[in-house]
């Protein structure tokens, strides 16, 4: 269970509040308005956001992280953009994941390119993140996610520069690693139909707080005058 | 209005411009060419003392660009990593003054600081040491180019570093990097693309610096071409030598800027020291990064400040209100109004027309586009004072030439101005002929009506700017002004110059205060005035 224990935050004007919890093992679609803090809960759990009332907890399973540093936090994120180091190579890229410094042993070379197989970018370890498609550079982020061996991966809308066929082939391949992995994944997207193909919970956000949470079969039948309006559907 | 009728209005402002650029510079080489003859080539090529001054010239230059440049990285590095600290306002401040602050007076509080009797010996004294005469030559200069070129260094480095993403940072922190593999991995590989550039626009200031060196240099052993042109016309009388090393001074410069061309895309000099706050690095927290931050945030705070406050110190001294009511030196402050206000608007006139030719062809004639934007780095292929040589030799035939100094000091000011024009108002400028040409020619908003509703709003903020920092830079300009300089006709860096000579301490500590205050009034007055309220630099 990832748990949130009266989390709050400010940033500018605005306030977060989240109490949630969400299993483990699944695939959980966070969706919202713009600016209603879907981001702002993931920023919270890798930790480069803290909170401010000395009352929350964050916890994953028994073990609370939320007084951990991001390097500490058993988790890996992946951005819309710019999740690589442009002057560096695929295979380095990669390599950052086990280690900063680079120095890998030789069993840790084969991890990545175990890993850039996975990923489906083998024998691509020479290139530059600009000779890449973008479809193959949100792969390659991926790629790093598996070698980083971490239960948690946080996608903040991955796909949403890709197009819609490459956005297909991530979402199959996200959904098939965290099977194999055994990831729990929280995935803020924007589209409806990511959360339907790819997620088993919807964790909806409205105004800085948790709307509401259930099923993702259930969630575009929902009544709810805010869900409505963020599907675009009239009451 | 027809549109046959707005053409050739701006044509006639562009030829203004062009002629305004291009005569002083044809007039300069036919003086040239009328004494090459004269030169003894064999003798200059053979003179140890030409090939000192040239070696010299280089190696300060190497010096102060090398210098300067890793200290702004440490600096911009600090700053990019401390974003709310005591002093930084004080800092950002003076590193912004720097920019304004005239040559001359930036010597004086060298001086007052590092002389043989300055506040460094007085304090190795009282600890038991002798004094030692160390700021004459070398040391000094680059003393004096570091307080110059570090603030503007770190401006460039800074924005680099400002414009690494969140995501990357974000990213880092999650991977776990300590201080030196975000170093490796991420700062190095975003500030080296800008260093080649950087250096090159460093190395060009220190190459041609002429104030700094003159007043600093004392002597043989550390002069540079550009001082040695001046001392060619002013003490040698020997005008064809003067040709001979301005000719070499123009094929240096040139490959320098040639050089910097080559190494990338033009640099933003102005960039803003403010960074943004979405900055999440994980090495803020170690002790020992905290301390050398502060070590190095201090150092370079006191390195432009202890100057300016040893110069006001030395300004309230009892000689002020003899040097007050002295009337030389309020007829040296009204030239030095005069000739920064005529400066800045005559280089405003160039810079427009250049732009406007420049607006009109980039389209259909690319060329004569880019022929229009190297036309206003003139200045930087024939420095200050090779140009007022030209200029001397080719008039003094004609007219008294110390007569008309001023008006030679004023056009040679705003041709040195003109770069930093275009660099300011280019992208603003072109940037509404892209985005509202069509708009306007399809509502027929066109000559007053969209200079005052399109074109002021959005450039009111770069003119300010641009004039401002010309206008304080020429109120300062000690440099052609010194060749022309007569005592009938003084500016205020050329009297503070001559009181700085003779020893005449108390009157030149209050001269430079009158100086700085002129030009930091001068620039803080059309900044805002024209600019309306801001608080960019």
């Amino acid at each position: 269970m990832i748990n949130f224990k009266q989390v709050s935050c400010c940033l500018g004007e605005q306030q977060f509040y989240y109490d949630l919890q969400v299993p483990l093992g699944q695939v959980v679609a966070i969706m919202g308005a713009s600016g209603s803090g879907k981001s702002t809960l993931l920023n919270l759990l890798a930790g480069f956001i803290q909170p401010q009332t000395s009352s929350a907890q964050i916890f994953l399973g028994d073990l609370r992280i939320d007084q951990f540093e991001p390097a500490q936090r058993p988790v890996t994120s992946l951005f819309q953009e710019h999740n690589l180091f442009a002057h560096m190579s695929v295979f380095n890229n990669l390599a950052l994941g086990i280690r900063p410094s680079l120095k890998l042993t030789i069993e840790e070379k084969s991890q990545v390119e175990n890993a850039l197989d996975q990923v489906g970018l083998k024998g691509l370890g020479s290139r530059l993140p600009k000779q890449l498609s973008g479809g193959q550079r949100q792969r390659v982020a991926l790629g790093r996610a598996l070698v980083r061996r971490k239960p948690l991966l946080l996608l903040d809308e991955p796909f949403s520069a890709l197009d819609p066929a490459l956005r297909q082939e991530m979402a199959t391949l996200v959904k098939r690693l965290s099977r194999q992995q055994k990831l729990t994944v929280l995935l803020v997207t924007h589209e409806p139909k990511d959360a339907l193909e790819l997620a088993e919970t919807v964790v909806f956000i409205a105004d800085g707080r948790v709307h509401w949470q259930g099923s993702s079969n259930d969630f575009l039948q929902q009544k709810d005058h805010h869900i409505q309006a963020y599907l675009g559907q009239s009451c | 209005m027809s549109k046959v009728q707005s053409s050739r209005r701006w044509f006639w402002l562009s030829s203004i411009s062009f002629s305004l650029v291009l005569l002083p510079l044809l007039l300069a080489i036919g003086a040239f060419s009328s004494y090459l003859d004269q030169a003894q080539w064999s003798s200059y090529v053979t003179d140890t003392y030409t090939w000192r001054v040239v070696w010299f010239s280089w190696w300060q230059a190497s010096l102060s660009t090398i210098i300067s440049l890793s200290a702004s990285v440490l600096v911009a590095r600090a700053l990019a990593r401390r974003q709310y600290f005591m002093g930084r306002w004080l800092l950002l401040r003076c590193f912004s003054v720097a920019l304004v602050v005239p040559s001359i007076i930036a010597v004086f509080g060298i001086i007052l600081l590092h002389g043989k009797y300055g506040y460094f010996n007085q304090l190795w004294q009282w600890l038991g040491g002798q004094p030692h005469s160390y700021v004459y030559g070398l040391t000094g200069i680059l003393l004096a180019h570091v307080f110059f070129n570090l603030p503007l260094a770190t401006r460039i480095v800074l924005q680099r570093l400002d414009a690494i993403n969140g995501e990357t940072w974000r990213l880092s922190s999650q991977l776990g990097m300590t201080s030196m593999d975000l170093w490796c991995h991420i700062e190095w590989p975003h500030i080296k693309g800008v260093l080649p550039q950087l250096a090159a626009l460093v190395f060009a200031l220190c190459f041609t610096s002429f104030a700094i060196v003159m007043t600093l240099g004392g002597g043989p052993k550390a002069t540079t071409i550009e001082v040695a042109i001046f001392q060619a016309i002013r003490f040698d009388f020997d005008i064809a030598k003067a040709v001979y090393l301005s000719l070499l001074q123009v094929v240096f410069c040139g490959s320098i800027l040639w050089v910097g061309l080559r190494l990338g895309r033009p640099i933003d000099m102005f960039a803003s020291l403010e960074t943004s706050v979405r900055n999440m690095r994980p090495d803020l927290k170690p002790i020992f990064g905290i301390v050398s931050d502060a070590v190095v945030l201090l150092l370079a705070t006191l390195l432009v400040l202890l100057p300016l406050l040893a110069v006001v110190v030395a300004g309230l001294n009892t000689a002020w209100a003899e040097v007050l009511l002295d009337v030389r030196l309020w007829s040296a402050f009204s030239n030095s109004l005069w000739v920064a206000l005529a400066s800045a608007s005559l280089s405003l006139l160039m810079a427009a027309g250049l732009l406007l030719a420049q607006r009109h062809w980039r389209e259909r004639y690319t060329s004569a586009a880019l022929a229009v934007e190297w036309m206003g780095s003139v200045i930087l292929v024939v420095p200050p004072l090779v140009l007022a040589t030209g200029l001397f030799i080719g008039l003094s035939p004609h007219v008294n030439v110390f007569a008309i100094n001023l008006y030679i000091v004023v056009l040679v000011n705003a041709l040195m101005g003109l770069p930093y024009m275009l660099r300011v108002l280019s992208v603003a400028y072109l940037q509404i002929g892209r985005d509202y040409d069509r708009l306007c020619s399809s509502l027929g908003v066109q000559g007053w009506h969209r200079l005052r509703y399109v074109e002021w709003p959005i450039l009111r903020k770069p003119i300010g700017l641009a004039l401002a920092l010309v206008a304080a830079m020429s109120a300062g300009d000690l440099g052609v002004v010194a060749l022309f300089g007569s005592p009938d006709i003084q500016t205020l860096p050329l009297l503070m110059y001559q009181r700085l000579g003779s020893y005449q301490s108390d009157a030149a500590g209050v001269t430079a205060v009158v100086l700085l205050g002129l030009c930091l009034a001068i620039f803080v007055v059309l900044e805002r005035l024209l600019g309306g309220p801001s608080d960019k630099l």
